[in-house]
């Protein structure tokens, strides 16, 4: 009988992939089948031991979010309609301007939210396609770890729209006050499930490949 | 427990093929590139606008209109290099920035709260705005311009008519002063600006269409600025424009005659300081060329103003254009003369309009050589205001216009003609103080005690009841029935004559009285000579009677009864058919007879009565004239004499008559015993002949010969009436005046009535108060009293009716 030593964490070189077990793991209810079955018995999705085109698509989906977002950035988020005023902010420029009005906490959680998180993704993306291309077998469960940061955190960095989105819906007094999304409202939002759908389309179970094919 | 064998792995060989997903991020690439494509390619154009200061402007906020629609926005805001100015960078939209060339203007529109109205209200919530002003064709580009300092009055695209005011100074206009047409305020003025070369004021001003229409060049454009009193004969007047002249100044104009041409943009207009000025001013022409002569004045020149008319003959040829005073020190002694420059319109002294000054001058200097002189004169009485009058006197010796004085030609002056109101009136008060009033009035007191002592004297109050008994007794004498009696008497009178005198015309009475008396005298004589024969002639006549006795009486009596025969075949022949034509001959002849008799009848109208009494008066007159002078009387005499005469003739001669008689006797028995009978058969068949001749045709047309006559006595009775009545009407007034005459002489009479009416009045009086205790015979002279009274009432009352119609004193009525 096979001992399976999942050994210590941290090192990688003893273990075995569920590739090597001739399994197959379903990736949206983890039911782990033979490596010949095709689809999952509990779910019925389909079952693949490795997705040949992740990488691709993560590329792909990854250039099409940082592509969304610069309009993002360079659009106004906001543009707000009073009877005297009528102004227009951007994501930096709002964030700037609750500066200096003195509000740092939420020009802190803005600034987290629609800029470092977004780029952090596409970092930490964009690091973890390249890293899994070149095989590289440095870090293996940090990036492993750092995949499942990106693929939770995503979502929230759609707080910059849900704001918006809640703005626009409640301050809508004619007259006196309106508020309206800008177009980097919906290219945030884009830009946002772009980079969604990029992490998610990355297969992290190629992290391991590199050892394997290594060794 | 075997160890599980790996399942044999299905690993498919990693595809070489693109996934689908690229096409996400491509299509966003795609759509990002348009996008930005689309940005830059809709991107304005960028202007520079230049503002002395940015106040209220900011980046990316301050909006750029054009009629009010956002155009563009600024983008930048910066300053000049030297600092001094600050550059607005706008950026305009593609569209419109095409038509943006170098004539456009802008500025900033700002909250202006103003007399003409609060604009930019706008502004004060939303902020500031440029605004840019230009038309839609476009002619050299720019993109730097220089804002205006504020909005320009009328925008280049604006409807409408740009001219010129020049005006002597701008005082009372100031920038967006109305112009104000009947009114209506139709445009502005802009801001008056000094001319460069001249000493005036130019303002620019804007008519707004399509009030420019009324622009020719016979406008006249006045000042309406503030309020105006004026004090003259009519009264104080107040003239008052809208609020807005009052204080920010205004002017008006008007198109007062036609002919004028249309004007085109920057048509330069004079102000008139007022619209009499300006309406005066049409009959003229304000660029008509003047001359500009000068006249030194010793005296004072006090009520002569710069403007002052000029007058010659009475009509305006000019104004004063100055006055100042000139130092002479051509003399021994140094005087100061005041010198009026008169400007001089030649074509009011009938020079044509291109005379030259030279020529100008030249006639002027002929009208002084034949006496034109210059002199004040006043202009208005109350005002004092003078006018420079040229007056051309032939009596004066030829003057000299003097070219010598520069800068003007100076026109010789003669006394002036003012009338010092003040002086005129200062003479007049000293004379009425001068008047000797309080004698005058103590005179007038005695005047009015004598006027009073006199109505308060007795005697004075007895004359009204003296004057009623006076005319009491009047009126029972004329009511009285002798007087009363004598209008009908008079009338009767004058019918009487009337006829008198139609008979005596009728008979030519004067001369057929005097013929008459002459041919009876004449038969007279005849007879008187004739019956110196009588005596003979009766012997003559015994023997021939005798002679008659011896003839064959039965021969003659058968030829009389052959004679009748023949008569009676004669009437009964052809011939006497003719006998009606000649009846009614003879009725034409009987009515012309009536004619005459109808036209004498006519003239017999009651009214011409006094006509007629003053003919018969007339006629009698001259007959009894002619009676005299045909010595008819003589003639009578004579007549009667003759006739004497020949009755004792008669006397004498029928001595033998007896004789005579007893041979007529024989005659007669003669006679008696002639065939008588048969005579008298044939005259009764003559009769009867005669009878059937009055029953033949022509018989019948006579009375319609006699109703033709009545017709035209009719027409003969119309045409007298149409004829000689108006005539005897006439007449019959004239004598009607004359009879009027008659009484008002007969009424001068009345005074001496009068007296003695009052002394019958007093002698009454006495009677009555000798009576006065006894009641009775008291109250019948009262009766007595009012019965004269009553009478006077109706003598008066016949006096008014004879003054109102005289007639009526002919009439009886």
């Amino acid at each position: 009988m096979q001992v399976f030593d999942l050994g210590s964490v941290g090192s990688t070189t003893e273990l075995t992939t569920a590739r090597e077990a001739g399994l197959v793991a379903c990736r949206r209810c983890g039911q782990v089948e033979a490596m010949s079955t095709s689809h999952c018995r509990r779910c019925g999705g389909k079952l693949r031991s490795r997705d040949t085109q992740s990488l691709q698509k993560v590329w792909a989906w990854l250039i099409a979010g940082m592509i969304a977002y610069i309009p993002a950035n360079l659009y106004p988020m906001l543009i707000t309609d009073s009877i005297t005023h009528k102004s227009s902010s951007t994501i930096i420029g709002g964030v700037i301007e609750l500066v200096d009005l003195g509000s740092v906490g939420i020009a802190i959680v803005i600034f987290v939210a629609s800029v470092m998180i977004p780029v952090g993704k596409f970092l930490a993306i964009g690091y973890l396609a390249i890293s899994v291309h070149r095989k590289s077998t440095l870090n293996m469960h940090q990036r492993n770890v750092l995949f499942d940061v990106v693929e939770f955190i995503g979502r929230w960095s759609m707080i910059d729209v849900f704001v918006v989105a809640i703005l626009s819906a409640l301050v809508q007094l004619e007259a006196v006050a309106t508020i309206n999304p800008g177009i980097a409202a919906v290219s945030f939002a884009l830009s946002v499930v772009f980079t969604m759908l990029a992490a998610q389309s990355f297969d992290p179970r190629m992290i391991w490949d590199a050892s394997k094919g290594q060794a | 427990m075997s160890d599980p064998t790996p399942a044999e792995m299905n690993v498919r060989p990693a595809r070489a093929s693109l996934s689908w997903v690229w096409l996400v991020p491509l299509l966003a690439l795609a759509v990002s590139l348009f996008v930005a494509w689309q940005n830059y390619a809709q991107r304005g154009t960028l202007i520079d606008i230049i503002f002395q200061s940015a106040e209220g402007i900011t980046a990316g906020e301050t909006v750029l209109k054009f009629r009010d629609v956002e155009v563009g926005r600024v983008e930048k805001v910066s300053l000049t290099a030297d600092l001094f100015d600050v550059v607005v960078s706008v950026r305009v939209e593609k569209d419109y920035a095409e038509f943006i060339d170098k004539d456009a203007t802008f500025w900033l529109v700002q909250p202006d709260v103003s007399l003409r109205g609060v604009t930019g209200l706008e502004t004060v919530l939303s902020g500031v705005f440029i605004e840019g002003s230009w038309d839609a064709t476009f002619t050299e580009e720019a993109y730097e311009f220089y804002a205006e300092a504020a909005a320009p009055l009328s925008t280049l695209d604006a409807l409408g008519t740009s001219i010129v005011l020049l005006m002597r100074d701008g005082s009372s206009i100031a920038a967006g002063a109305p112009i104000l047409h009947k009114g209506i305020k139709v445009g502005f003025l802009e801001e008056p600006e000094l001319t460069l070369d001249g000493p005036g004021v130019r303002v620019n001003g804007f008519i707004n269409f399509p009030y420019d229409r009324n622009l020719t060049t016979a406008t006249r454009f006045w000042d309406t600025s503030g309020f105006s009193i004026s004090l003259g004969t009519s009264g104080v007047e107040l003239d008052v424009n809208s609020l807005a002249s009052l204080i920010e100044g205004g002017v008006a104009f008007d198109t007062v005659v036609s002919g004028g041409e249309p004007v085109s943009n920057g048509f330069e207009f004079d102000l008139f300081t007022d619209e009499s000025a300006a309406r005066d001013s049409v009959f003229t022409n304000p660029n008509t060329p003047v001359i500009e002569v000068a006249v030194l004045f010793d005296g004072s020149v006090k009520g002569l103003t710069k403007g002052s008319q000029v007058q010659f003959q009475g009509i305006r040829v000019g104004q004063v254009s100055d006055l100042n005073a000139v130092v002479d020190d051509s003399g021994d002694v140094s005087t100061v003369q005041l010198r009026a420059v008169l400007q001089i319109e030649t074509g009011r002294l009938g020079m044509t309009a291109d005379v030259s000054d030279e020529d100008a001058i030249g006639l002027l200097s002929d009208l002084v050589s034949q006496g034109l002189r210059a002199r004040l004169s006043t202009q208005n009485i109350l005002s004092g205001s003078l006018v420079v009058e040229l007056r051309q006197d032939d009596t004066l010796p030829p003057g000299r216009l003097d070219l010598s004085q520069r800068p003007y030609p100076t026109i010789p002056t003669t006394a002036d003609a003012i009338s010092d109101v003040a002086q005129t009136t200062e003479d007049v008060l000293a004379r009425i103080e001068n008047l000797p009033v309080e004698e005058l009035m103590q005179g007038a007191i005695d005047l009015m005690a004598s006027v009073e002592r006199l109505t308060n004297d007795e005697n004075t109050r007895a004359i009204p009841s003296d004057v009623a008994g006076l005319i009491g007794d009047a009126r029972a004498l004329v009511s009285s029935d002798e007087i009363q009696q004598i209008t009908p008497n008079l009338l009767a009178t004058i019918s009487d004559l009337d006829l008198l005198v139609k008979s005596f015309t009728e008979a030519q009475l004067a001369e057929g009285l005097a013929d008459a008396l002459a041919t009876t005298s004449n038969a007279a004589q005849n007879v008187a000579s004739g019956t110196e024969n009588l005596p003979q002639i009766s012997d003559q006549l015994e023997a021939l009677i005798a002679n008659i006795n011896a003839l064959e009486l039965a021969a003659l009596v058968a030829e009389a009864t052959e004679t009748l025969e023949r008569v009676d075949t004669l009437f009964a022949s052809d011939a006497v058919a003719g006998l009606p034509a000649s009846v009614e001959t003879t009725l034409a002849d009987a009515r012309s007879v009536l004619a005459g008799a109808e036209a004498f009848i006519s003239s017999e109208d009651l009214t011409a009565l006094p006509t007629d009494l003053r003919a018969t008066i007339a006629t009698i007159n001259s007959v009894a004239a002619e009676i005299d002078e045909a010595n008819v009387t003589e003639q009578l005499v004579s007549a009667i004499e003759s006739a004497n005469n020949a009755a004792k003739s008669i006397e004498t001669a029928s001595d033998g008559l007896p004789k005579v008689v007893e041979e007529l006797d024989k005659l007669a028995t003669s006679a008696n015993e002639l065939a008588l009978d048969e005579l008298v058969a044939s005259a009764t068949q003559t009769l009867s002949s005669i009878d059937g001749l009055v029953g033949a045709e022509g018989m019948d047309e006579l009375p319609q010969s006699l109703n033709t006559s009545v017709a035209e006595i009719e027409r003969l009775l119309a045409d007298l009436r149409n004829g000689g009545a108006i005539e005897n009407l006439n007449l019959a007034l004239t004598s009607a005046a004359e009879a009027a005459q008659a009484i008002e002489t007969a009424a001068d009479a009345l005074p001496q009535l009068a007296a003695r009416a009052d002394a019958l009045v007093r002698q009454t009086q006495s009677v009555v108060e000798g009576y006065s205790e006894r009641s009775r015979f008291n109250t019948e002279t009262l009766a007595t009293l009012r019965d004269i009274q009553e009478a006077a009432d109706a003598i008066s009352s016949l006096a008014r009716t004879i003054q109102r119609n005289p007639s009526s004193l002919l009439t009886g009525r």
